[in-house]
């Protein structure tokens, strides 16, 4: 049918199917602004003006939109300059990834139309319907108002820190002042608490805008699926309805016979090449117990075939008519059940080796210990023990993984992709497919989201496959539904820890024993475990400990790496440990902490015997130890901003007149890592143009993160030239060095360290030349800034003189470096995390109403994306904490695969999110920088757990606290 | 999306009702739950737009609310109630509420629609056309049985006086409710309904709310938390009315 469409004040004529959605029609028509999310359109991503309303393209035919007026983020694409809405969402960094933000401008262009002064509330409203993993909406929330006061005439205020004097020596405790008023404005701007130990810098450490920022404000095309590709196919996957069940036949015959169809592949006619789809280090860490198609399904959502077809919905009809015999077998769900030695095998094929004991759906054991633990726990004045369940969840990355591949002119296979680990990808992609790794090339184009999710080769080796077989191009993305039942999750766990204490609150004995639950597949099973140990056994110190951990494997949806990998399901556990002996003993639950937690100059014995590369045997010489820590800083920033005195006094927590509410704050300490030592890796090349600017290749990839911006600074701060004049180019892997990939909070820390390599390199010969410019007899009296080379006596020539004659006049070179970086350490950052909340003593209803968390990063490079880290991740934090969880029935099927009965927060339910950044001087950091990504998942669950003990007393070991749970909870008290 | 395979436009209800007289025609109202519907059944749209459905009109006490009424139509006309304009924003969020019309929210009769707990309280009535007449039913009668095929809501009228108040416990605040209770209280009398204790939203008796309901558990809150919910935001809400009223 043909439509007319006055599409940003154009009227348009255009030919659709009858079925095809608006955002389907737009994308087609160019709008790559206009982003999928969900088939129901509660994510907002693919959101428009529609009449001059925002509306989501997902859930309106093309065909309604007839007649009617669309307006996309395209329309203020009049010249290079952005709008001042877009203009003031670069500005606030009110962007991480950026898949929605075309939807964000757009409601603001809405709503500042009809109300030029919104107010707060009325701002989160209009966010009501934008979903956003990454942001919190804290500064999403700035930018509306500052686009506001703009349009209104008024002169933005420069989006900058905002300095907080230290309260701390940055050693000592201080005594909280209850009368000392924490810092007023905005909880957008970034607030730091500056070092004395860190030096002055002219890049590094200021709020450059992200260098992405135009690209994504203005909708421009840049993500994988905002490319056209000429004959492109599109493929779906046969999922598994089944729990377990095995495959006594496949026939394909009329899926191959329906027109349209090109390919369809399962596990009779595709190599069973064993493997683990974790995007890890080599060698990945095993049981192998994957293969591309299988005979037997181990999980609801596990692939079945996967069809290539002219459009999605004939490949969607093939699949179902592609006729599978099945032997249903009984499944398990719970990991202590899959141990029992009762249950059902999962792994019973003969060719994956290494699972610790398949009978026992065992897949690892890890042991790792100091000391004599039994010996110290019979000896210490008190033992506690207590045993936490932590649940399923899932990262939901507003963009859906997607992957697209073809051959290429030279016939190589090119996979543009959703990546969070392309290297990783290529590596493993290429016995999957019978390549070999230099024919393979894999393209990151920006990401909209991964969290851990995309650290993983999910869907590559299916579009390799179908694009091999049909020589054309495949695109495959994953539904909503799909995403959360076919993609990764977090691992559910059952710890116990076992404690003991002195008379005086000394730890001397700590045990974690922990079961994990990996699902069907070992993927990151091994890796993740080993990080709870290794995080729930380091942040307090004590001269016995032990880890003794079983992985099991089950039929639940596939758990992998989801930010925090780990860490916070076991200091969820260690947190409300920590607090609930603290309160047995008559301790206070930071003073007791305080005593035992890790600091500078500590040693962090059973670190290096847990992870990727364990000493599984014997001692080490040396080991690791704390260099640097602002933890005393952050509990008195954290506490000042929480009124942490309150929670002492009764009349507060149990206000008057409101006989069924109690109040409560709870605080949690986190203690996470830095990269993983002598494994993690990042390059960087840099090379000099005429005009004196820089073009920097890295592998590192950025997820939204602000990673190149941050490389970016680094470099710059290195050659003395403003961020504008270095271009970052991130990742491919034909044209960028090497990089493990983004994870393990190791982007800004060892890429940066290599990023700085380079830039060092180039430096030393940027002095070098210009010294015989200069005839400056030592180079290396050169000093570089604001883009020029300045000899001792002030002469100076400037990077476009140096680059004109390096290029063009004399002893010609291209002026370049490389660096690359992989660290013995793992510099901890540390964090105070505080929650407030209200509870409903007679419903069990908890609502927070403030969050709190101040981090010791080092010296963050970018203020402004380091405090959108943390508030995005307390986003998720607060989600895991408090409402997301996966619902499975007896047979294994997800009872909420949708956003909404799987609820996470919107913009105009979350509570006050503040964010302090504590600066400290990390010298194996670039600049000072330790991490900052995946500390803030640590502490919010177990803060809002002990806001609930000081609510009422009642001592909750499970999550998420959801109303029924809290309210069964008080009944038993 | 279900595979439409057809799309009709009628200028008229009359016309929208002789082409859903067909069995494969469905009434396509803003789309919101049909639209997002991944059913591959073959069907033909018959979209409502412009069949002149979209008006509100003060008629004596009552407000006759036009099915195609979008749910930010309702939040941002003076004269529509707040109790009502409340709901309605607390029904959906921004990019879903433009879209969702009232007349489809009553045709869906959502189990956990919170606006349609409100149009219960403010006493709504319901025009239904048919192939030959035009009906008005109660609200909670059509909620109970549903629209016949081949008839369409075309508008609902409802009270405006009173004081509308909303309990409700739910995992966040913005989440939809796992119980919720609207009251509407005026100087003489009070109305209750409940949401999370049926198949679809229901009056109660302001003086026994839990009779007559038997919840149905899932995942949320269990059939006995469920019902133990209703009688203490029950309670909540009509003590909260009737204050204010």
């Amino acid at each position: 049918m043909k439509i007319t469409l006055e599409l940003n004040e154009t009227s348009r004529t255009i030919d659709c199917a009858v079925h095809e959605s608006l955002l389907t029609v737009l994308r087609r028509e160019g709008m790559a602004s206009v982003r999928f999310g969900s088939n129901s359109g509660e994510t907002g991503a693919g959101a428009v003006l529609l009449d001059g309303k925002l509306a989501s393209s997902e859930v309106v035919l093309a065909a309604q939109a007839n007649g009617h007026a669309v307006t996309t983020v395209e329309s203020l694409n009049v010249d290079e300059r952005l709008h001042p809405i877009q203009a003031a969402f670069a500005a606030t960094g009110a962007m991480q990834s950026g898949y929605s933000v075309g939807a964000m401008v757009l409601g603001t262009l809405a709503l500042l139309r009809t109300d030029p002064d919104p107010s707060e509330n009325t701002i989160r409203d209009m966010l009501s319907g934008i979903l956003d993993r990454e942001t919190a909406y804290v500064k999403p929330v700035a930018a509306v108002q500052q686009a506001a006061a703009v349009l209104r005439g008024e002169e933005a205020e420069p989006f900058r820190p905002l300095m907080v004097a230290p309260i701390t020596d940055g050693i000592h405790p201080v005594d909280h002042d209850p009368d000392d008023p924490p810092p007023t404005g905005s909880p957008a701007v970034p607030r730091v608490v500056p070092s004395r130990d860190v030096p002055t810098t002219t890049v590094v450490g200021h709020p450059e805008v992200k260098v992405d920022a135009l690209r994504l404000v203005k909708g421009n095309p840049a993500f994988t699926d905002d490319f056209d590709m000429r004959g492109l196919l599109y493929a779906k996957v046969l999922l598994s309805p089944h729990a377990h069940a095995r495959i006594i036949s496949i026939d394909d015959s009329a899926a191959r016979a329906l027109p349209g169809v090109h390919a369809v592949i399962h596990h009779e006619n595709v190599p069973r090449i064993k493997y683990a789809s974790g995007g890890q280090s080599y060698p990945n860490p095993r049981p192998y117990d994957q293969v591309s198609f299988d005979n037997k399904v181990r999980h609801v959502g596990d692939r079945v075939a996967a069809v290539a077809a002219d459009t999605v919905e004939i490949a969607q009809e093939a699949c179902s008519l592609i006729e599978v015999t099945w032997e249903v077998l009984p499944a398990v769900f719970d990991e202590l059940e899959a141990l029992s030695g009762d249950a059902p095998v999962i792994h019973d094929e003969t060719d994956t080796i290494d699972i610790a004991d398949p009978s026992r759906n065992l897949v690892h054991h890890i042991v790792a210990e100091r000391g004599d633990v039994d010996a110290a726990l019979s000896a210490a004045d008190h033992y506690y023990e207590q045993t936490f369940r932590v649940h399923q969840v899932q990262q939901c990355p507003i963009e859906p993984h997607i992957s697209v591949a073809w051959l290429d002119s030279d016939e190589r296979l090119v996979v543009r992709t959703a990546t969070q680990v392309p290297f990783h990808t290529r590596r493993m992609l290429a016995p999957l497919v019978g390549r070999e790794i230099k024919d393979i090339r894999i393209i990151k184009p920006r990401i909209g989201g991964g969290f851990g999710a995309k650290q993983e080769m999910l869907l590559e080796d299916i579009v390799a496959h179908l694009a091999i077989a049909t020589r054309r191009p495949v695109r495959l993305e994953l539904t909503r539904e799909e995403e959360f039942i076919a993609s990764r999750t977090r691992h559910p766990q059952t710890m116990t820890y076992r404690t003991g204490v002195n008379g005086d609150g000394t730890l001397v004995a700590q045990e974690l024993q922990l079961i994990g639950n990996t699902g069907p597949y070992g993927t990151h099973g091994y890796t993740v475990q080993s990080v709870s140990g290794l995080r729930g056994l380091t942040s307090y110190n004590a001269p016995n400990k032990r880890f003794d951990c079983e992985v099991a494997y089950t039929n639940i949806p596939v758990p992998g790496a989801y930010r925090g990998y780990g860490a916070p399901q076991a200091l969820f556990g260690l947190e409300c440990h920590m607090e609930d002996i603290a309160a047995d003993l008559g301790f206070d639950p930071i003073e007791f902490r305080r005593q035992n937690w890790a600091k500078t100059g500590d040693e962090l014995t059973i670190a290096p015997h847990l992870g990727e590369r364990a000493v599984v045997d014997g001692e080490l010489d040396q080991y690791p130890v704390v260099g640097s820590d602002g933890i005393e800083e952050c509990v008195a920033q954290g506490s000042r901003a929480i009124g942490w005195h309150r929670r002492y006094d009764r009349s507060w927590r149990e206000p008057a007149g409101s006989r069924h509410i109690r109040r409560g704050i709870g605080y949690a300490h986190a203690m996470h890592g830095t990269s993983i030592p002598y494994l993690d890796m990042g390059g960087c090349s840099i090379k000099l143009n005429d005009d004196g600017s820089f073009n920097m290749l890295v592998g590192a990839t950025d997820l939204g993160t602000g990673a190149d911006t941050v490389l970016g600074q680094i470099a710059a701060e290195v050659l003395g030239v403003p961020l504008d004049d270095i271009r970052v180019y991130s990742s491919d892997t034909d044209m960028t060095p090497f990089d493990t990939g983004a994870y393990a909070s190791s982007t800004t820390y060892i890429s940066g360290t290599a990023a700085m390599k380079a830039a060092e390199v180039v430096r030393k010969r940027l002095k070098e030349r210009a010294a015989m410019l200069l005839e400056v007899p030592i180079p290396c009296s050169i000093e570089l800034r604001d883009r020029r080379a300045y000899a001792p006596d002030g002469r100076s020539v400037s990077m476009e003189e140096i680059a004109l004659d390096s290029l063009h006049l004399n002893e010609h070179e291209q002026i370049m470096g490389t660096g690359s970086h992989v660290s013995p350490e793992c510099p901890p950052p540390f964090g105070a995390t505080f929650v407030e909340i209200e509870l409903d003593l007679e419903t069990g209803q908890v609502e927070v109403k403030q969050m709190v968390m101040a981090v010791d990063c080092g010296v963050a490079i970018n203020p402004v994306t380091a405090s959108g880290q943390v508030e995005g991740g307390m986003l998720q934090a607060l989600g895991y904490a408090h409402c997301e969880e996966f619902a499975l029935d007896e047979n294994g099927r997800m009872l909420n695969a949708a956003f909404g009965p799987y609820w996470i927060y919107r913009a105009d339910e979350m509570p006050r999110t503040d964010v302090f950044l504590v600066q400290t001087m990390e010298d194996s950091g670039p600049f000072g920088a330790k991490a900052v990504a995946e500390i803030p998942k640590d502490g919010l669950a177990p803060a809002l757990r002990n806001a609930i003990v000081n609510a009422t007393g009642v001592r909750i070991d499970q999550l998420p606290f959801t109303p029924e749970r809290v309210f069964n909870a008080l009944q038993k008290s | 999306m279900p595979r439409a395979i057809s799309y009709h436009r009628p200028g008229s209800v009359h016309d929208a009702i002789s082409l859903l007289v067909n069995n494969d025609h469905l009434p396509l109202a803003g789309g919101t739950v049909l639209n997002a519907d991944d059913d591959p059944t073959l069907v033909s749209f018959v979209d409502l737009q412009e069949c002149g459905l979209a008006n509100i009109d003060e008629v004596g006490s009552r407000l006759r609310l036009g099915a195609m009424l979008t749910l930010h139509d309702l939040t941002t006309d003076s004269r529509v109630p707040v109790g009502l304009a409340n709901a309605a924003r607390a029904e959906l969020p921004s990019t879903l509420r433009t879209l969702a019309t009232i007349g489809g929210t009553v045709a869906t009769r959502h189990a956990d629609s919170v606006l349609l707990a409100a149009l219960l309280v403010y006493e709504a009535c319901v025009t239904v056309a048919g192939p030959n007449e035009e009906s008005v039913v109660p609200l909670a009668e059509l909620l109970h049985n549903g629209v016949d095929k081949g008839h369409l809501v075309v508008a609902l009228d409802v009270e405006t006086s009173g004081t509308c108040v909303r309990h409700a416990t739910s995992r966040t605040p913005a989440d939809t409710p796992i119980v919720s209770a609207t009251a509407r209280a005026t100087d003489e009398s009070a109305w209750l309904a409940l949401t999370g204790v049926a198949a679809h939203p229901v009056l109660a008796n302001p003086k026994d709310p839990t009779t007559d309901i038997a919840p149905i558990g899932d995942f949320r809150g269990s059939a006995e938390y469920r019902r133990r919910l209703s009688k203490i935001l029950s309670s909540r809400a009509l003590a909260e009315a009737r204050k204010f009223a």
